[in-house]
């Protein structure tokens, strides 16, 4: 492929992305329930847990990350962790228990029913993140996840109490719709911190 | 008779904008119809960003495919690095250069070609060893000492093109004859100044958010066009030639 055609492939790369990215405005007002919840879940002491396979792995830490160590000075640091990290539990348990058990088995161990547990899958249909999702549930965590396409098994499920989609099939084109949803969602959930009238009276300190 | 504006009244316009500055302290509606606006807000900003990005990089992000596709070819391997949310980008650019998959259909779908692609902050061990030892300034450029090769692949990613170790990693990289890559945002910082990238895409702003969002639209694009240019190397859909 020459340097013309190559360039012709940037361009339709490129507007591939414009619609998806403009259909998150269809989205917002998920994500400003899905925010306020979770400003909520903080609020009351809960942590966000987070996991994801393959590439949504490294959107996991991301977002960790993003609540750990906020870009902003100034911003309070609020308490995330990925499931994703660990590589020896992640082998460990897929010996034993099987792939699908990834999340879930350190979901029953690890979290409290105060916490949060936002799963990524750029199909939806992650058997282990929607088995995570499923155990989160049970254990009385609020439930979110991050999905594209048509939201596949996750969304057809109902297994999240937020469901945040992408409106493409195509999976770097979903992942790119996703990073600015969760800097979003991160930034959107100190709006709430800051405004403390708004959340839950019983849990205002 | 009419009565004057009061002096210290919120201007109208601003108050549109941020109505929850305005709200009463439980007007949790208000916030949410806030929130609302600042994530439209947000998605047009990104939008208007790719397109600047495209404009200014665009056939650049296609040359540097081909090097890649040529690199490749010649037997190269792919080494990304960076720092907190980048460092999940590179792991992100491994993962994608190497794993099996298929293009988009909006791109003339088919099966990928899984390309020797490695993170170096996967390995904690080398990481905290390095750190502990030396000093967080070499991670990156001594595991490239360690690794890379003449003709292999540096790809680095940084919001503010200014992180040490980068600088030192590109440093490395460019003493052995790397093919060097980097992804900067505001002004591309040192990444920009000290001109040790062969390859140097900025991404014009000054969000640490946005900036991440275009710097992973540019890497997936380039992997999408590497795949591209590959196939004039005659390799065929689906194959591991590395």
């Amino acid at each position: 492929m020459d340097q013309t055609a190559l360039v012709a492939r940037a361009r339709e790369a490129f507007a591939r992305r414009v619609e998806p990215a403009l259909a998150l405005t269809e989205e917002a007002g998920r994500v400003a329930a899905a925010c306020h919840a979770m400003a909520e879940r903080f609020h009351d002491g809960g942590r966000l847990v987070v996991f994801g396979s393959g590439e949504a792995a490294t959107d996991a830490q991301h977002i960790a990350v993003e609540f750990v160590h906020p870009v902003i000075v100034g911003k309070r640091a609020l308490p995330a962790f990925s499931l994703t990290n660990d590589v020896a539990t992640i082998t460990g348990i897929t010996a034993v228990a099987g792939a699908e058990e990834v999340f879930a088995h350190q979901l029953r161990h690890l979290a409290t029913p105060r916490d949060m547990a936002l799963g990524v899958s750029a199909t939806g249909n992650c058997a282990d993140v929607l088995r995570a999702l499923e155990t989160a549930r049970e254990l009385g965590l609020l439930t979110l996840a991050l999905v594209g396409g048509d939201g596949g098994a996750i969304r057809a499920g109902g297994v999240a109490d937020h469901v945040l989609a992408a409106r493409s099939h195509d999976p770097r084109v979903v992942k790119e719709t996703h990073v600015t949803m969760y800097h979003v969602l991160w930034e959107l959930v100190h709006v709430f911190f800051e405004r403390p009238g708004v959340l839950t009276p019983k849990v205002v300190t | 008779m009419s009565v004057p504006d009061a002096p210290d009244a919120p201007d109208a316009s601003v108050e549109s904008l941020y109505p929850f500055l305005y709200a009463g302290p439980t007007d949790l509606e208000a916030v949410l119809a806030a929130v609302r606006r600042s994530t439209a807000e947000k998605a047009e900003e990104i939008v208007a960003l790719r397109r600047e990005v495209l404009d200014r990089d665009g056939a650049r992000i296609a040359a540097c495919a081909r090097v890649l596709a040529d690199a490749f070819a010649s037997g190269a391997r792919l080494f990304a690095f960076g720092n907190g949310g980048s460092a999940t980008d590179a792991q992100d650019v491994a993962a994608l250069f190497l794993s099996p998959g298929f293009l988009p259909d909006g791109s003339g779908g088919g099966a990928t070609v899984p390309l020797p692609a490695f993170a170096l902050t996967g390995d904690v061990a080398v990481v905290t060893a390095l750190s502990n030892d030396v000093g967080f300034e070499v991670v990156f450029a001594r595991q490239l000492a360690a690794s890379g090769r003449a003709g292999d692949i540096a790809l680095g990613l940084s919001t503010s093109g200014n992180s040490r170790n980068l600088v030192a990693a590109f440093e490395e990289a460019g003493r052995r004859g790397m093919t060097t890559v980097g992804l900067a945002g505001y002004d591309g910082g040192q990444m920009a100044e000290l001109g040790t990238v062969d390859d140097l895409f900025v991404v014009p702003s000054s969000s640490v958010h946005r900036i991440q969002e275009a710097q992973t639209t540019v890497y997936h694009v380039l992997w999408e066009l590497t795949q591209h240019a590959l196939v004039r190397h005659g390799a065929p859909a689906g194959s591991d030639f590395s």
